[in-house]
């Protein structure tokens, strides 16, 4: 990208338009290509210490997890469709920058995501369903984010960032950080976008991330496009090479390799959960669908670009390369469907069923302790409530 | 045994003892540890409790709330400074985003034991942007409470029950009364609850309110008026949110009439609500209309000047003045 | 057998046009396939199939527009026929034989209305009409209003739950906290007269002071009404049963208001005239014990005496009636009953017998009711009480009595018959011990003796007098006596030269 002379304002988005279909850049971390072939790194590496065996097991659980992932995106979208849900944000094309990230946590390290992270959620073991409450209007968040140390989804762009630093500064606290005790050591990771990059709390959060050495990984998945601005329009350099800016190490993964995506968080994390402090992971991937459902891409996006990162599918390189070196036959992939099309029933049916939330219960969890002004406003209202003859027509 | 003390030694006694009593208790801001604040109100803290708890924070107001929230998320009690209250807003979206929002959004798993505490008013000469009082912006911000202490022995009692309150409180510190006046601190006296206002001066005539640092000037004022023959009785409301209405209703049952004097801007500052509520409360009562005194519609001015904008003793008076004309 | 209705997809969709169908009648298809492309404002969207089975029938034809809502296509068993009814949604069980396997992601590249809002479902429809209320079942009904405010004052911060009135003074003391806060005693709080500014002002400026006015109002504020009675003095309001529209017995013609067409009811506000005459007839009502007597009497004799002052000289320019003779009467009369014209003073524990008439009548004025009294009555001749009642009369009419008129009176004679009625139980105005109704003179079969002691039948001109007095001073003896009285000299005038 060259400024043109005399104008002094950005790049020209004309002429740069199009990066994504460049390959990433000559420091892009990848371990399978799109084509499914094995590749090897001289930093990160894939199935270290694992049998042949457990590391088909392992990527076949990968594969399982994606094709799944991609089924709640899917149905989820399909119930938009049928207006049972207000809104969705699909993360088609994403499944693997999730999936790899997801997989490599332990149960005792905490995710703060976005609003888009349904595959860590499913790794995490939090339910499908109970992600959909938020985009249907019946909640703003069903799962307790202690449960399964991740958080609630955060609509306000990047402030999770900060959360997730002041977090990861409890734990240093709690004496979870740099023991050497695999089952104590913890570590947070912090999901966020390309667009969130540029937001002030993200900047602050990798100060105080940096500042105090937090056991954080900030892993961002640059999908190329804020709703309809495009990456060049957030930053001049890549993302990655930011951290550097920060005082902590950045890399750039492929988002749509699973394994390098598995293997470059998993190293992130475990510096962190070591004490070294803060790392930034870049996921390079492409928002395969609209921001949300009811975002109108064709207005500043070409479908070339969308039919280029069709051919990097993260599914389907797995997919060719289970199948092409044996390591799954037809009833695994038989299996998988079935599994995905039961969650999509499941899913369907449990939507139809959530139950709206009740009028007066939006007083109850405002404080610890309600105030008596608030008490009597809720009590004016149930009355107010009960002077009808039959229910409100809504 | 008993003890003078002026307002920053209540506020730091204060936080000495809510720090002692639960270690999940944290300090951060800027310039709170190895300086001891600004204004010295975290003095000798980092000293005894270390780096750990007492923690000097990078000049970035949204990261000092946003990773208090992080930290409370972890189930500590954070207790952050802003430095002053002009500088307030670059963490208003985390306040008021975030740490009001917390505990309704998660419908009560995650709670928020934050107090965010901010020296805020005016009268101490300073350059713009340090005399600000932002109170009625948090008050109406359903999720959070909003205290004022108004003296130095509220300063050591409030400081610590708000730090134990499971609710996020904006503590608001009256800078300009931080070295001024002393009073005497029984520390095994039983205090007042946090969210309740009181009577700190018996009257007949006017009910006056206020809070923070004009609770020194209705004093004066009374005694001024006193002089005149008019019996006035002050009220501290000391929590803003939610207001103790209670003993200012039954005030104004009894005076008829009610001046509420701040240093906040008179339009839609706190005086607007609690002159509509004393209005639809005490109808029947009202000799008068609720009065309001407050700064001007405009920004703070230099402070070479800050003393015409800021409500005065006189202005109080003639406020009283207009009440009992009626 | 389901149907699948076109839905909203994009906030504040109405309606859609069918581009093309993706699938045909017989196709076996799965959830989430896409069955058919639509066009809304300028984008095309794909919509996937809520059930799964075969297409029974495509219900709208390409090229259409349809509204939301509309059944598009019908999905089912190969054996039903399709029908109208719509189905509960329901995903048919997996595992159709020949069912197609895919489940390809919907493109959302190609979106619905590519709206600006993009977070959600979008706004909603606002309907001008007020939901049914409870109880008296509309919204507008008194009992139901009463709810609404008070519901609706608890709605304030800080207001009280609305099991208090919301216009309640009690005065709760302040939540007791500990040894350290001031308790204030109550007592001065409850002592303070409560009043709306508006009524503060009025009592200011009418020189009364607040706290010695009894409060008629809700919670024990003093009202208007209240102040303004009490600044006019005691007796100086209005007064119950009739109106007396001047001596002629002239019945109005017949007018009848209807209310507007589709009006279930109308509503009039309770202020001026009306609330002080209602409160008047409360106080008066519910403090005297009532008795009631009556006599009817042949006043034949009465009409015949005021034919003959009609015709004398001095009452020509003066309207003379029965009413002037009946008022004569009485006042003669409660020379023998002086009871009728006295006051039971409750608060100085006195009966305190007037030694003055000041005489009122019930009037109708444009305002309503109003009692206006002549002074010193009993000291009028004949003619001077005729040109009183003339002048009280017509100041009424014209809706110009003034308060002082108003006050004052001992006794009050209301006028019942100008409307063709005969007798009633009226109510005593607050201040004064007795009410005379006097009902329609009309002709009536009688029974007269004749001077030789025969009875025979004659037509008389007859009339019914009503007394109501307070029976805490007033036995039945002297309310029956002084009746009498006023009846005996309307059966015979020249009896009045006994009195």
């Amino acid at each position: 990208m060259t400024q043109q002379p005399g104008s002094g304002f950005g790049p020209d988005l004309a002429e740069v338009f199009g990066p994504s279909q460049q390959d990433g850049g000559p420091e892009l971390i990848q371990l399978l290509t799109p084509e499914g072939e094995r590749v090897e790194h001289p930093e990160f590496s894939f199935g270290v210490g694992m049998s042949p065996e457990e590391e088909a097991e392992v990527v076949r659980g990968f594969y399982r997890d994606m094709v799944l992932t991609r089924r709640i995106d899917t149905e989820a979208t399909a119930l938009q469709r049928h207006g049972e849900l207000g809104i969705w944000a699909q993360l088609l094309g994403q499944e693997a920058a999730q999936i790899g990230a997801g997989r490599a946590l332990r149960p005792q390290d905490h995710v703060f995501p976005t609003y888009r992270e349904h595959g860590v959620a499913w790794c995490k073991g939090v339910d499908p369903l109970d992600l959909l409450g938020l985009f249907r209007g019946v909640d703003q968040g069903a799962w307790d984010p202690e449960e399964n140390h991740f958080g609630l989804y955060t609509i306000v762009i990047g402030a999770q960032t900060l959360h997730a630093t002041g977090y990861a500064m409890g734990m240093q606290r709690d004496g979870v950080v740099g023991t050497g005790d695999p089952d104590r050591d913890a570590a947070v990771i912090a999901h966020f976008g390309d667009g969130a990059s540029s937001q002030g709390d993200v900047n602050e959060a990798f100060i105080f991330a940096a500042s105090y050495n937090a056991p954080v990984v900030f892993f961002c998945q640059n999908n190329q496009w804020a709703i309809s601005e495009p990456i060049e329009r957030q930053t001049r350099i890549p993302l990655y090479q930011r951290a550097l800016g920060f005082g902590f190490p950045g890399v750039r993964v492929d988002g749509n390799d699973v394994l390098a995506t598995y293997a470059v968080t998993q190293a992130a994390l475990q510096r962190a959960r070591d004490g070294q402090g803060p790392t930034f992971v870049e996921a390079y991937t492409y928002r395969m669908g609209a921001h949300t459902t009811t975002d109108d891409p064709t207005r500043y996006r070409l479908s070339d670009d969308v039919e280029h990162w069709k051919l990097k599918d993260p599914i389907a390189r797995v997919e060719v390369y289970l199948k092409r070196n044996g390591l799954a036959d037809d009833a695994f992939f038989e299996t998988v469907k079935d599994e995905a099309h039961e969650l999509g029933v499941r899913l369907r049916e449990g939507c139809k069923a959530l139950p709206d939330p009740s009028p007066l219960g939006i007083f109850d969890h405002v404080y610890a302790e309600m105030p008596e002004e608030l008490a009597a406003q809720r009590d004016g209202f149930a009355a107010y409530l009960d002077s009808f003859e039959g229910e409100a027509v809504r | 045994m008993t003890q003078k003390i002026t307002l920053a030694k209540g506020l730091n006694m204060g936080l000495r003892k809510a720090m002692e009593n639960d270690p999940k208790v944290l300090i951060m801001g800027e310039d709170v540890g190895k300086l001891g604040g600004v204004f010295r109100i975290t003095d000798g803290l980092q000293k005894d409790f270390g780096e750990d708890r007492v923690i000097d924070s990078p000049l970035a107001e949204s990261g000092i709330v946003g990773t208090a929230v992080g930290m409370a998320l972890r189930g500590y009690r954070p207790v952050v400074e802003i430095q002053f209250d002009g500088f307030v807003y670059p963490a208003y979206d985390q306040i008021v985003c975030q740490v009001a929002k917390m505990r309704f959004r998660s419908q009560g798993r995650s709670k928020m034991p934050i107090v965010i505490r901010i020296p805020f008013g005016g009268g101490i000469g300073a350059v713009e942007h340090h005399s600000e009082s932002p109170e009625a912006q948090f008050a109406h911000t359903p999720g959070l409470k909003v205290v004022a202490c108004s003296n130095p022995v509220d300063g050591y009692w409030m400081m610590q029950q708000a730090i134990a309150s499971d609710d996020p409180v904006i503590f608001l510190e009256p800078k300009r009364q931080y070295h001024a006046d002393k009073a005497e601190l029984d520390e095994s006296a039983t205090p007042d609850p946090l969210f309740a206002s009181r009577v700190v001066r018996q009257g007949s005539d006017v009910t006056v309110l206020a809070y923070g640092p004009m609770v020194k000037i209705c004093m004066k004022a009374a005694e001024a008026a006193a002089g005149e023959g008019k019996s006035l009785e002050v009220i501290d409301l000391r929590t803003l949110s939610p207001l103790d209405m209670g003993p200012v209703l039954e005030s104004v049952r009894r005076t008829g009439r009610a001046v509420v004097a701040h240093e906040a801007h008179v339009n839609l500052g706190l005086g607007a609500e609690v002159a509509a509520r004393i209005t639809e409360q005490c109808f029947y009562s009202l000799e008068a209309p609720v009065l309001r005194v407050g700064g001007f519609d405009t920004p703070y001015p230099p402070s070479r000047i800050e003393e015409d904008f800021l409500p005065d003793l006189d202005r109080v008076l003639d406020a009283v003045d207009r009440s009992l004309a009626f | 057998m389901s149907e699948f209705k076109l839905p909203d997809v994009g906030e504040g969709l109405t309606e859609a046009e069918i581009v093309s169908w993706k699938v045909k009648v017989g196709d076996v298809i799965e959830v989430n396939d896409i069955v058919v492309e639509i066009e809304t404002a300028k984008s095309l969207v794909e919509l996937p199939s809520p059930y799964a089975g075969t297409v029974l029938a495509l219900l709208v034809p390409e090229g259409e527009t349809v509204a939301v809502g509309t059944p598009i296509i019908a999905v089912g068993d190969p054996n039903e026929a399709p029908a109208p009814a719509a189905a509960p949604p329901a995903g048919q069980p997996a595992g159709q034989p020949g069912a197609r396997e895919v489940h390809e992601p919907i493109d959302t590249n190609v979106p619905p209305e590519g709206n600006p809002t993009l977070v959600g479902y979008g706004p909603r429809e606002v309907v001008a009409l007020r939901r049914a209320r409870k109880g008296a079942g509309s919204p507008a009904s008194p009992s139901a209003a009463a709810t609404q405010s008070q519901v609706h004052a608890s709605f304030a911060p800080g207001a009280p739950s609305p099991s208090v009135e919301s216009d309640e003074v009690s005065d709760e003391p302040a939540v007791p906290a500990t040894s350290a806060r001031e308790s204030r005693p109550t007592t001065p709080a409850e002592t303070r007269a409560l009043a709306k500014p508006p009524v503060r002002k009025l009592a200011k400026d009418l020189g009364v002071d607040l706290g010695t006015v009894a409060p008629t109002g809700p919670g024990g504020t003093v009202t208007r009404a209240d102040v303004e009675a009490a600044a006019n003095g005691a007796a100086a309001v209005a007064e119950p049963a009739s109106v007396v529209d001047g001596p002629a017995s002239v019945v109005e013609p017949v007018e009848t208001t209807r209310p507007a067409p589709g009006e279930r009811e109308t509503r009039e506000p309770i202020k001026g005239v009306r609330k002080m005459m209602a409160s008047a007839m409360v106080s008066s009502a519910f403090s005297a014990p009532h008795v009631t007597e009556w006599v009817t009497v042949d006043v034949t004799r009465t009409m015949e005496f005021v034919d003959r002052l009609k015709a004398r000289r001095e009452f020509r320019e003066v309207k003379v009636s029965p009413l002037l003779v009946l008022a004569r009467a009485a006042m003669l009369a409660m020379r023998r009953t002086p009871e009728i014209n006295s006051l039971w003073d409750e608060a100085s524990q006195n009966v305190v017998f007037k030694n003055y008439v000041n005489l009122g009548i019930a009037a109708a004025t444009p305002r309503g009711l109003v009692v206006p009294n002549v002074k010193d009555a009993q000291e009028l001749s004949l003619l001077g009480l005729a040109q009183a009642l003339n002048q009280l009369t017509a100041t009424a009419r014209e809706g110009r009595t003034q308060p002082a008129e108003m006050s004052g009176g001992t006794f009050t004679i209301t006028n019942v018959g100008v409307f063709g009625v005969d007798a009633g139980t009226p109510i005593i105005n607050p201040g004064e011990s007795a009410i005379l109704c006097f009902g329609a003179i009309r002709k009536q079969p009688w029974v007269v003796t004749s001077p030789t002691g025969e009875d025979e039948l004659a037509i008389r001109q007859v009339t019914t007098l009503a007394l109501s007095f307070d029976h805490r001073h007033i036995d039945g003896e002297k309310g029956s006596r002084f009746l009498a009285d006023v009846a005996g000299i309307l059966e015979d005038p020249a009896s009045a030269l006994l009195f």
